[in-house]
């Protein structure tokens, strides 16, 4: 999967597990990751569903220094490999 | 110093088979129209009882999306956070902006809870086991999020608390919420319930409970005090509130629609689902007390007439008990023949049908009453909407637990 394609699955489920008002066609790779509507909760279900979608697990502290969409989604493309 | 404030309705919200807004519910309710249709939320084949009052979901959706409302992926908060958005918004005290908070309670029932959070849980957990469950399955599935999410969401900082007594939880709530503002503890409330039933294991509890209708003409089924009723037919949705002090209301300016005089509540002490006259005649005595009203006082009663053959017979039993000879002139209706058996949320949606009809004096309807059941020789209201002579009306709401819950409602003047 590209980053472009992983970006594209991570809106979805962004969209689905944030609290807030967000207008979902303007994020990028660019965008922050605390600017969507996730707190300390509802990171865990978005890591949840990750897990769920892409078949593999890691734990939520490996996110830290992940900020941005972006950079979650190069985590994830060297998880994948 | 003793407080004993007047209780005033500001602001009502409705969720339900027959509209998601308190106008288009009221209009169908004057109609005559029901909201009852075969189950579609799963497959029915080994289900005996088919009918039920869902909520569209296309239509749902289109109403969360119009309010700015984003869903918590359980029905239950889903419906609630719906209809408590328009009864905030109708009494002008919509705050979605969560810039500043308002000193108001939020206490709402409800009968089952998050049942659709718990039945997702229930699945992944064991599709995959512990891996598979949620890691915010406990704030999604506890009851509290009914009420909680709503304190967010709005900015609420009054208590906020469930009350689950079966299908006498939201008028329990209301009446809780009633005491609190009359006690002078807080000016301003929230009050009512929420419930969501249509899930294949929770409804599938109730098919094989032996209560249910198995009557196959969905409009037809839902026969409260008729002879030929075969059992409740269940309902979803919301129905929540706007309670605050006469003083709170005119200091606000706002309109008035209605007034809550008196609440009162007994427990059966006998059996976890058969109902007691005795026991519901007490919480019927309890209201009036309450309110200072003798059974000459009251103009109308919406009764819990829930349809089955226990529910209906005691019911006409206990109001015959604790109203004696008035029981020859009061007109009695139930509402569930239009919008089902809301569980937790009855108490709060026939409530809010009961103070709009005194508002307008048009007391809902029985649709389905061809023949009523000599067992139940009350002064029932027929197939049309009644005008009443004395603005005064009791709302029942009566659950397994042995749980008996009264309110009085008067058509609000200075």
């Amino acid at each position: 999967m590209t980053q472009l394609q992983i970006i594209e699955k991570l809106r979805t489920m962004m969209r689905k597990s944030s609290q807030a008002q967000v207008d979902w066609d303007t994020v990028t790779a660019d965008s922050s990751i605390a600017s969507l509507g996730f707190d300390s909760l509802s990171i865990l279900d978005l890591v949840y569903d990750i897990q769920q979608e892409f078949g593999f697990e890691f734990e939520a502290e490996e996110l830290v220094g992940v900020k941005t969409v972006g950079q979650l989604a190069d985590f994830l493309e060297k998880k994948q490999k | 110093m003793k407080n004993d404030k007047r209780v005033v309705i500001t602001g009502m919200g409705t969720i339900t088979a027959l509209g998601l807004d308190e106008s288009t519910f009221w209009q169908n309710i004057i109609a005559g129209k029901c909201g009852i249709r075969r189950i579609s939320a799963f497959d029915l084949a080994d289900y005996k009882a088919k009918n039920g009052a869902e909520i569209d979901n296309e239509q749902f959706t289109s109403v969360m999306r119009t309010r700015q409302l984003t869903s918590v992926d359980d029905r239950t908060v889903d419906f609630a956070v719906a209809a408590a958005f328009e009864a905030l918004e109708k009494s002008a005290l919509k705050n979605v902006d969560g810039t500043h908070g308002k000193e108001m309670a939020v206490i709402l029932g409800t009968g089952i809870g998050c049942n659709h959070s718990l039945l997702n849980a229930n699945k992944s957990f064991t599709a995959k086991g512990i891996r598979g469950l949620r890691p915010t399955s406990v704030p999604r599935c506890m009851a509290n999020a009914v009420s909680s999410q709503i304190s967010m969401k709005f900015r609420l900082t009054g208590p906020n608390y469930v009350i689950v007594s079966a299908c006498t939880s939201a008028t329990t709530a209301i009446g809780v919420a009633y005491r609190m503002i009359k006690d002078g503890i807080i000016d301003m409330a929230l009050a009512g319930g929420s419930d969501s039933v249509f899930d294949p294991f929770v409804y599938g509890g109730w098919n094989n409970l032996g209560v249910m209708s198995a009557n196959p003409v969905p409009e037809k089924s839902c026969r409260p005090f008729d002879v030929t009723r075969d059992g409740c037919v269940l309902g979803e949705g919301a129905g929540i509130l706007v309670l605050e002090s006469l003083e709170s209301a005119q200091r606000r300016n706002i309109k008035i629609r209605g007034e809550i005089c008196g609440f009162g509540e007994s427990s059966d002490a006998t059996h976890i689902t058969r109902p007691s006259p005795e026991g519901q005649a007490i919480a019927i005595r309890n209201a009036l007390k309450s309110a200072g009203m003798t059974p000459a006082d009251i103009g109308f009663i919406n009764a819990h007439g829930t349809a089955t053959k226990a529910n209906d017979e005691c019911e006409s039993k206990s109001i015959r008990l604790a109203m004696g000879k008035e029981t020859e002139r009061i007109p009695v209706a139930s509402n569930k023949s239009l919008f089902g058996h809301m569980l937790g949320a009855s108490g709060a949606i026939e409530t809010i049908a009961t103070a709009i009809g005194l508002e307008q004096n048009k007391m809902p309807p029985n649709l389905n009453l061809d023949n009523p059941d000599p067992q139940c020789n009350l002064c029932f209201v027929g197939k049309e909407a009644i005008q009443i002579d004395k603005p005064v009306a009791m709302k029942n709401s009566f659950g397994f637990g042995g749980n008996n819950a009264v309110l009085i409602l008067r058509r609000y003047s200075d």
